[in-house]
């Protein structure tokens, strides 16, 4: 680590993590294995401060570690198992009752069976507020290639909760969320 | 739980899981993406108020004490 760590770069990590973990579950569906991911993303980052150049986008570089990380990690367990996806999934469903509603548990469900690379898009560009361009660079791949795992996830996200991803499916969609009429 | 129950559990939770998930998608044949023709603007908005509701419910969750604690030892130790 540099000799002396600004504390505005310390508090701008530390305003990182709650963003990180997020990130974290969204890749393994692991809760536990999400804080382990990020105390090692935070190691990684502030023993590499080094490189990382203030004023640039240290959000993404946090990402970009926490993602490789996780990614290196899940091909050294390919080995031993076949299918860590499946994991995801079943984690998931285990513990549905952190997110309030019906509504929200069913589009938990469709996004934990999203392909990690798919996944990973939605959620970089649809949540965490990455440019197609920032997600390309966090993810190592083409912005074509980001656009189109959005585009993918999306389609699988509405098919497996049949929204009808044909017409315009306004008057559904624009109409109060269940969420909001839910009193019982 | 120590780093190897966790693989533990992992491992059994793949393989109980691999039974119903069978899926072939290795991110490597990737159309060429256009501007999402197939999808409406307002159904493209819902899922993205949704993936955000899903990030936004941990990331806005207090931050665990252990990982403000590994930042702060880091700071006081200087190690390296």
């Amino acid at each position: 680590m540099p000799d002396t760590v600004s504390p505005g770069l310390r508090d701008a990590l530390v305003a990182q993590i709650g963003n990180l973990r997020a990130f974290g579950v969204s890749l393994c569906g692991d809760r536990e294995r999400a804080d382990d991911l990020v105390q090692e993303t935070l190691y990684k980052a502030w023993n590499n401060l080094d490189s990382f150049q203030e004023g640039t986008n240290l959000k993404a570089w946090l990402f970009t570690i926490l993602r490789n990380t996780y990614f290196s990690e899940r091909r050294k367990k390919k080995r031993e198992v076949e299918d860590v996806d499946g994991a995801y999934a079943a984690k998931l469903s285990s513990s549905p009752e952190q997110y309030g509603h019906m509504d929200m548990r069913d589009f938990q469900e469709a996004l934990s069976e999203l392909p990690d690379d798919q996944r990973e898009a939605l959620v970089l560009v649809g949540a965490a507020g990455f440019s197609y361009e920032e997600a390309a660079e966090i993810s190592g791949c083409a912005v074509g290639t980001i656009k189109s795992r959005v585009n993918r996830a999306r389609r699988r996200i509405a098919e497996a909760l049949h929204l009808n991803a044909e017409d315009d499916a306004e008057p559904e969609l624009a109409g109060p969320a269940p969420a909001a009429s839910r009193s019982a | 739980m120590t780093e190897d129950d966790k693989d533990k559990a992992q491992r059994r939770m793949a393989v109980d899981a691999s039974k119903s998930t069978e899926r072939q998608d290795h991110g490597v044949v990737e159309p060429a993406a256009k501007p999402d023709a197939s999808m409406s603007p307002a159904l493209q908005a819902h899922i993205g108020r949704q993936v955000r509701a899903v990030f936004d419910s941990v990331a806005e969750e207090p931050v665990p004490e252990h990982l403000l604690r590994l930042l702060k030892d880091l700071d006081d130790s200087g190690e390296n």
